[in-house]
């Protein structure tokens, strides 16, 4: 499933003195429901999110399994941090990130953030022609279309309209879990790969590994929790309620996660890595018999759509929020000429670099690998804020939880290290 | 016109020459008597520790310099005193909305000016070339050019982010420096008119005609 979800306008964050506009929260239907750590996320699961899993399983089976139990706990630790950010300070992290870094550290935190989300949005984009190829279209057409209608339907239509054909369109993949059940994994190989670890030696597992990673604790989805947090009005007495969101919506989004994986590795598990989007629709095959890749194309191209739109617009919001203008949706296209700015400028990156010729899923791939490397940078300013008493009070990270925080940054960065060095040294 | 952003990082030197250290901060006092608060006091750091010295033993020039009046100066711990603005911590980067709620850009620079023996805050830096010039290269960014200012006498009081009933009563200054805090104006943004900032001497000099003049009607 892919429950990529930003507000109808974007999280409209600290609004001083002013209860969150009713219009918004109408819009946000979805999110009343479902609460904001379960859509922040669900947002790992988008066009990156599933080929890379569908990736992880096709090439090496079963074995990523322990990896992603985990990146979820690591997950769980770091959306955990984010939501309390949110919840004690008002505040969104791009916002905090300008006060509480000096300038220029804080100028990084944000360069790193557009560039992991216009990787991001590079496949996105790149999903949107991937899927439109299993109908026989192809991507240059697919996607300047796509570019045109996320843009102007972004900019002068009605978006929160478009963003429910889209959520439901990417429901598709709660067929995953169903798949992974009749696609008859052997729960003993399964339930033994969860719990011990089966890495590979291999560069090309370890590139996997950071891609998981990439993709599952997606800086962007840090970005947006917070805003969610706050836009939703979350204050330290009802902090609890949300904690227990956060914590959910994570195990949640992981488990379908796992399932994408296992019902790939079912299906085409050791066949070596994906080639193209047809053929990790196979892995619904269990579900949909001969109709499995038109499912597969359907629930990508939502997924895909959905976060070609809410990736730049998260990215937008952040950095429009760092220099403190007017972000909104709401907003004329001159009333908030920079956030609307950044907006196109991300879509049209994006679009473009995914109409480079060249394997549509490698590139996918590639971008959560990119996602992967910048996630331990930005996790760390994250982790700096949590532990700060001067922002959070007596809600800052106690002893214990530094400590399994850190270990949680600390391991993800020394992975991506290690992949770094290995792929400077391939190229000397 | 003195700027706070090219002042916070530099060396303090006392009379003789010698560096104490790095200036961290500003100190003013802030009442609702006053529109452009004094400085009363900055913040150093020497060595490991931070220490706060007086604003009678400190010497603030244009456009970014800090010296000591002695080879000596008293210096006490750091600690928030009622009415006190750290101006590096409080004010530089920190949301900034008007009457109606809307946001300005976050002040990338806060401008202090020498009128008669005191030196005294003057207005915020809302513009854009502010933040490229300290993201620039150091030596530039002494260079202060003043692009959009706000007058401080149009900062209405310290207000949060999320209100939780009463809390931004009372003092204006109340709220400085907690987390989330930021500044409100007593005017909606688009009838502000901006410190006419063409060249220092000019804002400057507008500074303290206003100043002349308010003290006019205050006296009327």
């Amino acid at each position: 499933m892919s429950v990529v979800d930003a507000p109808a306008s974007p999280p409209r964050a600290p609004a001083p003195r002013k209860a969150a506009p009713r219009g918004l929260k109408r819009a946000l239907g979805l999110v009343a429901i479902l609460g904001p750590g379960l859509i922040a996320a669900n947002a790992g699961n988008d066009a990156g999110g599933i080929l890379t899993y569908a990736s992880a399983g096709a090439q090496f089976g079963y074995r990523t399994l322990f990896l992603m139990v985990l990146i979820t706990v690591a997950l769980i630790v770091v959306q955990e941090m984010c939501s309390r950010l949110g919840a004690y300070t008002g505040e969104g992290l791009g916002a905090l990130i300008r006060e509480q870094f000096p300038l220029r550290s804080g100028a990084t935190a944000m360069t790193l953030l557009f560039v992991a989300n216009a990787g991001l949005t590079v496949s996105e984009f790149a999903g949107v022609g991937a899927s439109m190829e299993i109908f026989g279209v192809s991507r240059y057409i697919a996607v300047p279309i796509a570019l045109a209608g996320v843009w102007s339907v972004t900019v002068f239509g009605n978006y929160s309209r478009a963003e429910r054909v889209f959520l439901v369109m990417g429901l598709v993949f709660l067929a995953y879990p169903v798949a992974a059940i009749l696609g008859h994994p052997g729960a003993g190989v399964v339930l033994r790969n969860l719990a011990w670890p089966h890495f590979v030696a291999s560069k090309a597992f370890l590139l996997l590994s950071v891609a998981l990673i990439g993709t599952t604790i997606t800086p962007y989805m840090q970005f947006y929790l917070t805003a969610a947090v706050v836009d939703k009005g979350v204050t330290p007495q009802s902090y609890r309620a949300q904690r227990i969101d956060t914590i959910n919506g994570s195990i949640f989004s992981d488990l379908i996660s796992i399932f994408i994986i296992i019902a790939t590795a079912a299906a085409i598990g050791g066949t070596g890595a994906l080639s193209s989007a047809a053929e990790a629709a196979s892995a619904l095959r269990p579900v949909a018999g001969e109709s499995a890749e038109q499912l597969f194309a359907v629930g990508l191209l939502g997924a895909s759509l959905l976060a070609a739109t809410v990736v730049p617009l998260s990215t937008a919001y952040a950095i429009s929020e760092t220099a403190g203008v007017e972000r909104s949706l709401s907003r004329k296209l001159r009333e908030a000429p920079f956030f609307y700015g950044l907006f196109t400028a991300q879509v049209v990156i994006g679009a473009l670099i995914a109409l480079l010729p060249g394997n549509a899923v490698e590139l996918v791939v590639n971008a959560q690998v990119l996602n992967g490397f910048i996630t331990p940078i930005l996790l760390t300013y994250i982790l700096i804020l949590a532990n700060r008493r001067s922002v959070l009070g007596d809600a800052a990270n106690g002893r214990r939880f530094r400590v399994l925080a850190t270990v949680c940054v600390a391991v993800v960065g020394a992975l991506s290290a290690v992949v770094l060095i290995q792929t400077v040294a391939g190229w000397l | 016109m003195i700027s706070l952003a090219a002042l916070v990082g530099t060396d303090v030197q006392d009379s003789t020459g010698d560096s104490v250290g790095t200036l961290r901060d500003v100190v003013v006092h802030w009442t609702t008597a006053t529109a452009y608060p004094a400085v009363t006091a900055i913040v150093v750091r020497t060595g490991k520790q931070e220490v706060v010295i007086g604003a009678r033993w400190v010497e603030l020039s244009a456009p970014a310099t800090v010296r000591l009046r002695s080879s000596a100066a008293y210096a006490r711990a750091v600690e928030r005193h009622a009415a006190e603005v750290a101006l590096a911590h409080d004010v530089l980067d920190r949301q900034v909305i008007d009457v109606g709620g809307s946001e300005l850009m976050r002040p990338a620079d806060v401008y202090l000016a020498s009128v008669h023996d005191r030196v005294e805050l003057v207005g915020i830096e809302v513009g854009p070339r502010a933040l490229l010039r300290r993201l620039g290269p150091k030596r530039l960014r002494s260079r202060v050019r003043p692009e959009r200012v706000i007058d401080w006498a149009h900062i209405r009081s310290f207000s949060i982010a999320r209100d939780q009933g009463g809390s931004a009563r009372g003092r204006r200054s109340g709220l400085a420096g907690k987390a989330g805090a930021g500044l409100e104006l007593d005017a909606p943004a688009s009838e502000l008119r901006p410190l006419p900032a063409i060249d220092v001497e000019a804002a400057l000099e507008a500074s303290q005609k206003r100043k002349r003049r308010g003290n006019k009607n205050e006296r009327g």
